[in-house]
């Protein structure tokens, strides 16, 4: 079971990414409805979305579609993530302006992926793609990203709104998600 | 005045305490690192930054000892090792709070060999004490980059500087031996004496 991380800036510039791979038990997961009908092969993690990519139509409306045509090959699931990822921005604005806390819950799903966002006072949006439903886990690994973050935006040598290359947070980072994922 | 180390770290706690002027840590250190980015910015070379950071030590230390002395009303140090003493046990407590561990080291042996007069042993030319600082109120957030970590900046170069300047009645040679924003295990500072001016009159005596 794998998540994504994306910390991005108020200008929606990205500053950090991350893959983890959880080794907790997945939880019951959503299996997508058109998993049942295809050859085994492809029930990857991404095959439900990569089929709804390339005939049907998905629930909401990705801006950043890369053509239509599905390359095959293993970059192609990386792209799928942040067009994901991307896509739910719009949602997670519209949730901003309605709600006032700062953890918001799960903001989309795309098929198989749930989109969780934590938006911080400095609108900072830490997006989180996920397939199971980890509410606590989730809000607390959003915490422990705040905290480091702000411990980063403190290092007089890191610039705002630059992609965070600390090695320091990155370790710290994927502890976090070791421990709450 | 030979007090014991008791005394010095109670007079130390006494005079951090009588402080009525103090600031927030968050600031001082945001304040510092601003100031060592803006002068690497400028500088561009981190060699030169490391001397700037000195020579504005320098400057604040010459002023410090006048304020340090007013307060706490120390006499003379009998020889290098309670200037050292004084220095991490008062010194550094009353102004930043902090207590480093004070290690001393007596000259080495070929240098002493020519002097003419045989001075008393931790008054000689070359004697020196380590201070080791375990906490450091500058560096609360800093993470140094690659390139700083390679250029061979001395983050907290101006506490150098400082030490330099306090002691300005006798010639020292103030200079990092270790950092941990470096990788190193401990931060430390060597101050070594590099002339003692014998000429020098206490300050109002009479």
């Amino acid at each position: 079971m794998s998540h994504h991380l994306y910390l991005l800036s108020p200008s929606d510039t990205p500053l950090y990414s991350l893959t983890h791979y959880s080794s907790k038990p997945a939880q019951a997961t959503v299996t997508s409805p058109l998993a049942s009908n295809l050859p085994s092969w492809s029930t990857s993690a991404f095959a439900g979305t990569l089929t709804a990519l390339s005939g049907a139509t998905s629930a909401t409306q990705p801006h950043h579609v890369q053509g239509g045509t599905v390359r095959v090959g293993g970059g192609q699931d990386r792209h799928v993530i942040q067009m994901i990822a991307n896509a739910s921005l719009d949602v997670i604005e519209e949730v901003v302006r309605k709600e006032n806390a700062m953890y918001l819950k799960s903001v989309d799903k795309f098929n198989e992926w749930t989109v969780s966002a934590f938006v911080t006072p400095g609108n900072m949006k830490f997006v989180l793609l996920h397939e199971a439903r980890n509410d606590d886990g989730i809000k607390a690994f959003f915490n422990d990203v705040w905290e480091l973050y702000v411990k980063t935006m403190l290092n007089p040598f890191h610039t705002a709104h630059t992609p965070i290359r600390s090695p320091v947070f990155d370790s710290r980072v994927r502890a976090s998600a070791k421990k709450y994922l | 005045m030979a007090s014991t180390s008791k005394q010095y770290k109670a007079i130390g706690e006494d005079i951090w305490k009588g402080r009525t002027e103090k600031i927030n840590s968050e600031l001082f250190a945001l304040t510092y690192g601003a100031l060592v980015i803006q002068l690497i910015q400028d500088y561009e070379d981190f060699a030169e930054v490391n001397k700037q950071l000195e020579k504005m030590g320098y400057n604040i230390g010459t002023r410090l000892i006048e304020d340090f002395l007013a307060r706490s009303a120390i006499g003379r140090c009998a020889d290098f090792k309670e200037v050292g003493e004084v220095v991490a046990k008062v010194g550094f407590k009353s102004f930043l709070n902090i207590t480093p561990i004070v290690t001393h080291a007596a000259p080495p042996p070929a240098a002493s060999s020519r002097t003419s007069t045989p001075a008393p042993q931790s008054n000689a030319v070359g004697s020196s004490f380590t201070l080791t600082l375990d906490e450091n109120p500058l560096v609360e957030f800093v993470e140094l980059p690659e390139d700083a970590l390679e250029g061979g900046l001395w983050f907290s170069n101006v506490l150098c500087g400082v030490l330099r300047g306090a002691l300005e009645m006798m010639q020292v040679q103030a200079t990092f031996i270790s950092d941990v924003l470096r990788g190193d295990e401990t931060t430390e500072i060597r101050v070594t004496l590099l002339k003692y001016l014998e000429e020098e009159v206490p300050v109002a005596d009479d």
